[in-house]
C-alpha cells in the first residue's frame, strides 16, 4: 500500500504546469475566443513536442508508456489552466482505448499518429458534439451498439455553440464513408465511459481549484469598509468550504486512475465516483467563487468565468451528476456486501 | 521530441494492499472474533458502563493490541499507520465496544511519544495501555471555548509543585476518569496563548470536584473539574514550562485529523445506513437514493483521503491545518448519515428504546453527531484556520 506519488510524478506535474502557465494564459484563451479559433496549433506542436499527447502510448507505438494515474495528474494540470486544446479527450478517451480497438481500425489511428501530431475526435451519446472537428483528421463515433471510424473529408458538419466559447463543437450531418465495428463494444463502450468520467473529473479538480485561487486572490485585494473583504467570516468560510470539497474529491480521481491502471473489476464504480465528487466540488466552487466576487464576478471582463464556463461544460458531458448517482445507486443496492469497509481497496 | 521521457520513469503508485497486511487483517480478525463480548457492554457513561469498558481495554491489553503504533516498550507492537488503520477497519466491522481511552490512547498517547520524557513515556503510556489510567481532556473553560487562549486556571509553581485553582469544563469521559491533562496559565502575568503549560493532573487529589453534566441523551458524558489549591508535582509537566499552546495545538491535530476518527467508523455507518434503506425501501421516496449515494461515496472518499494522508507521513510527511479540512468533512457526513437515517426509520424515528432496526441506535447516533461540528473546535474555527492558513486570507 503506497498511495503517494513519485518524484518523477512531481517534477512530471511541474513541466506541463509550468508550460502552460506560460503558453495557456487567460489573455491567449480570449484571444482563441475573440478569432473564434481557440485550438492554437503552435500551443498544441509543444504540448505535442514534451510527447505529452503520446505519453500513454507503449512505447513501440511511440509513446512513453506512461500509466492512468500520471496521465489524470496531467491533465488536472490542465483543467487549472483551462487549456481549450483537446489534450486531455486525445490521450484519454482515444489513446488510452487503443489496445482494445480491432487491428484494422488500431493501424488507421496509429498511422494518424505516425503522420505528425494529428488530432482524432470523438463523439458519444454521453458527449454527443466532438470538440475542434476542424482541426481533426478523423472521427471515432460511438452510438448504442457500433462504433465507426470516419476520416474527416468523409464527414459533414456544422459548427454548434458552445455556452464555453473555447469549445469548439460541431454537429454531424451525414457521413460518406466509414468503418464501422461492433466487435468487442461492450468491453470499449464501458472503457470510453469510465474514461470519459474520470477525464472530466480530473479537469474539474483542476478548474475548481483554479477558481478558489483566483477568489483568494481578489478577496485580498478587494477592500470594503476599510479592509480586505478576504477579512470577513463569511468570505472565509465560503472560500473553505471549496477546499474541503476539492481535498475530498482529489483522492477520488488517483484512485479511479489506479483502478484503471490495475484493471480493478470495480474501476467503473470508481470513475463514477471520481465525477460524482468532481462535480459537486466544481459546482460549489463556481457559486462561492462568484459570490466573493461581486458582481465583478458576473462580468464578461473577468478572468473568472473563462474556468467558471468550461466547469459548467464538463459537468453536463460524460455522465453530470445525476447520471454518476444513478451509476452508484444501482451498484450499490446491487453489491452492497462487496463494499464498504473492506472494499475501499 | 518526448522532453519528459528522460526525466520521468513509470509511476509506481500502488494502492492494494501486501500480503503482510492481509495477513495482519487476518491476524486482528480473529482475535476479535474470539474476544469481543457477545453481548453489548452497558454505557460507558454509566459507572458500570465505565468499568466493563476498562475491562475491554484490559482485554485489549491483553493481546498487545491497545495501540499497534506506539513501540514495543510502551505496550505497543511497533507498526505503521496503514497497519494501524487495517486494525480500526476490523476493529469496526467487528462492532467492538467504544474505546473508553480514546482521549489518552489517540491524543495524549501521540502527544506524549512527541514531546515527553523517557519517564513520562513508560510511566503514562504504559497504564494507559493496560486501563489502568483512563484520561479525560480539560482544555474548555466557562471562559475559554472556541477562543481557548483566555484560559483562567492557573497552575503556581512552588518549589517542586504547581498548585492549581480554576474550573474546566465539558471534559468528555471525566465523570469517571482518572485523570486529565490539559492547559493550565503558569504564568500569571501572561495573556492569551503565552505563559500556558501542559500538565498532567490525577482526578483523586484533594482539591479536585468533579460534577458530571448530563448530555443530550441524559447520561453524562462530560463534566466540569473544579481545581482548589490542587498539589501537582512538576514531573507532571510535559514540555517546558510555558509551552503548552504549541504542544496543544499538535494534540488538536491528532483530534482532528486521522487519530482520532478513524474512516472505517464513518465506512460502517454507511454500510449500516444502506441495509437500513435496503430494508425499508418501500417506504422511502426517491429523494433518499440520493442520499445513500452521498453516504458510501463521502465515507469512501475519506478514506482514500486519510490513506493518502497516512501514505504521506509514511514517507516523511506531516500534517498541519490541513487536518481541518478533514475534521469538517467527517463531522458534517456523520450528521447527515444519521439524519438519514431518521428520515428512513420515519414514526419510529422517536421510539428511542426499540431495537427494531436499530432504532434507538440511530437515535443516539443521531444526537451525538450534533457535537461532531463543535467538539475538538468547531466547525466555523476551522473554517477560519482554512482560510488563514491554507488559503492565506487575512486575520
Ligand atoms: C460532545 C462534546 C464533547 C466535548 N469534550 C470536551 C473535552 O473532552 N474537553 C474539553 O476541553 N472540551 C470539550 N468539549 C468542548 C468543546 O471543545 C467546546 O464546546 C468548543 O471548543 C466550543 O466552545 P463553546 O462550547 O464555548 O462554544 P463558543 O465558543 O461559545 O461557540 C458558540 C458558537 O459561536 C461560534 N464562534 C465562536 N467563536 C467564533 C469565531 N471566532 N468565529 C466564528 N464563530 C465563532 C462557534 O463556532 C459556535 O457555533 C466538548 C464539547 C462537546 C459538544
Amino acid at each position: 500500500m503506497n498511495f503517494n506519488f513519485t518524484e518523477e510524478q512531481t517534477q512530471f506535474k511541474d513541466v506541463i504546469k509550468s508550460l502552460l502557465a506560460d503558453e495557456c494564459t487567460p489573455s491567449s484563451i480570449r484571444d482563441g475566443w475573440s478569432a473564434k479559433k481557440s485550438f492554437n496549433q503552435s500551443r498544441w506542436n509543444k504540448i505535442s513536442e514534451l510527447g505529452v499527447l503520446s505519453s500513454n502510448l507503449s512505447e513501440e507505438d511511440g509513446g512513453l508508456g506512461m500509466d492512468q494515474v500520471a496521465l489524470a495528474l496531467m491533465v488536472e494540470e490542465m483543467g487549472y489552466a483551462g487549456l481549450p486544446e483537446p489534450v486531455a479527450e486525445q490521450t484519454f478517451l482515444v489513446n488510452d482505448l487503443m489496445p482494445l480497438f480491432p487491428e484494422g481500425l488500431k493501424d488507421e489511428i496509429k498511422s494518424i499518429h505516425e503522420s505528425g501530431n494529428q488530432y482524432i475526435a470523438l463523439a458519444h451519446p454521453l458527449s454527443p458534439n466532438p470538440l475542434f472537428l476542424g482541426h481533426a483528421a478523423a472521427l471515432l463515433l460511438f452510438d448504442e451498439s457500433t462504433y465507426q471510424f470516419i476520416l474527416k473529408d468523409d464527414l459533414n458538419f456544422k459548427p454548434l455553440a458552445s455556452n464555453d466559447p473555447s469549445r469548439e463543437l460541431s454537429a454531424i450531418d451525414s457521413i460518406k464513408k466509414s468503418i464501422s465495428s461492433s466487435e468487442n463494444f461492450e468491453t470499449l463502450n464501458s472503457a470510453v465511459t469510465a474514461r470519459g468520467s474520470l477525464m472530466t473529473a480530473a479537469l474539474l479538480i483542476g478548474l475548481a481549484q483554479k477558481m478558489l485561487d483566483l477568489s483568494s486572490a481578489y478577496v485580498l485585494d478587494r477592500n470594503q469598509f476599510g479592509k480586505p473583504i478576504g477579512s470577513f467570516q463569511a468570505i472565509k468560510h465560503m472560500l473553505a468550504d471549496i477546499a474541503v470539497e476539492i481535498e475530498f474529491a482529489k483522492p477520488t480521481v488517483y484512485r479511479a486512475a489506479h483502478s484503471l491502471l490495475d484493471k480493478n473489476p470495480k474501476s467503473n464504480l470508481h470513475c463514477s465516483h471520481a465525477k460524482y465528487m468532481s462535480a459537486r466540488a466544481a459546482e460549489l466552487a463556481c457559486k462561492n467563487s462568484i459570490q466573493a466576487h461581486g458582481a465583478m464576478g458576473y462580468t464578461w471582463e473577468m478572468d473568472l468565468h473563462i474556468y467558471m464556463r468550461k466547469a459548467w461544460s464538463l459537468m453536463a458531458c460524460w455522465g453530470n451528476e445525476d447520471k454518476q448517482q444513478d451509476i452508484i445507486y444501482k451498484t450499490l443496492t446491487t453489491s452492497k456486501d462487496e463494499l464498504g469497509v473492506l472494499y475501499t481497496f | 521530441m518526448h522532453l519528459l521521457k528522460k526525466e520521468m520513469q513509470i509511476l509506481k503508485m500502488k494502492i492494494n494492499f501486501t500480503k503482510d497486511q492481509d495477513i495482519f487483517r487476518q491476524e486482528v480478525r480473529s482475535w476479535l472474533a474470539d474476544n469481543v463480548p457477545k453481548e453489548s457492554l452497558l454505557s460507558l457513561d454509566t459507572k458500570e458502563g465505565f468499568e466493563q469498558h476498562r475491562q475491554w481495554e484490559k482485554t485489549l491489553n491483553s493481546g498487545n493490541w491497545s495501540m499497534v503504533t506506539w513501540p514495543k516498550e510502551y505496550g505497543g507492537r511497533g507498526l505503521d499507520l496503514i497497519q494501524w488503520l487495517i486494525f480500526e477497519e476490523e476493529y469496526y466491522r467487528a462492532e467492538a465496544p467504544t474505546r473508553v481511552n480514546q482521549n489518552g490512547v489517540f491524543l495524549l498517547g501521540p502527544t506524549l511519544m512527541e514531546f515527553g520524557t523517557h519517564e513520562q513515556k513508560s510511566k503514562f503510556l504504559n497504564a494507559m495501555a493496560t486501563g489502568d489510567h483512563i484520561w479525560s481532556q480539560g482544555w474548555s473553560e466557562p471562559g475559554a471555548g472556541s477562543d481557548m487562549a483566555a484560559i483562567r486556571t492557573t497552575a503556581v509553581l512552588e518549589g517542586d509543585n504547581y498548585r492549581i485553582n480554576g474550573q474546566k469544563t465539558w471534559s468528555s469521559r471525566a465523570a469517571y476518569a482518572d485523570w486529565t491533562f490539559g492547559l493550565f496559565r503558569t504564568d500569571l502575568d501572561s495573556e492569551r496563548h503565552r505563559g500556558l503549560s501542559f500538565i498532567l493532573v490525577p482526578l483523586d487529589l484533594p482539591g479536585v470536584t468533579v460534577r458530571p453534566i448530563p448530555q443530550l441523551d441524559g447520561e453524562p458524558g462530560f463534566a466540569e473539574i473544579y481545581f482548589d489549591d490542587v498539589i501537582v508535582p512538576v514531573e507532571n509537566l510535559l514540555g517546558g514550562d510555558g509551552e503548552g499552546w504549541k504542544i496543544a495545538m499538535a494534540t488538536a491535530g491528532f483530534e482532528r485529523g486521522l487519530m482520532l476518527r478513524s474512516p472505517a467508523r464513518f465506512q460502517q455507518t454507511a454500510a449500516k445506513l444502506l441495509n437500513l434503506y435496503i430494508e425499508n425501501e418501500e417506504h422511502c421516496s426517491p429523494m433518499m437514493q440520493s442520499k445513500i449515494v452521498e453516504a458510501w461515496a463521502q465515507s469512501e472518499s475519506y478514506a482514500l483521503s486519510i490513506y493518502h494522508t497516512a501514505s504521506k507521513m509514511l514517507a516523511g510527511g506531516s500534517i498541519g491545518s490541513e487536518s481541518s479540512l478533514g475534521k469538517i468533512f467527517w463531522s458534517e457526513l456523520d450528521h447527515m448519515m444519521h439524519q438519514t437515517a431518521l428520515k428512513i426509520l420515519g414514526a419510529s424515528a422517536e421510539l428511542s428504546n426499540s431495537s427494531e432496526h436499530d432504532a434507538a441506535q440511530w437515535i443516539k447516533g443521531f444526537m451525538f453527531s450534533y457535537g461532531g461540528p463543535i467538539y475538538a473546535g468547531t466547525n466555523e474555527i476551522q473554517k477560519n484556520i482554512i482560510a488563514e492558513r491554507l488559503l492565506g486570507l487575512p486575520k
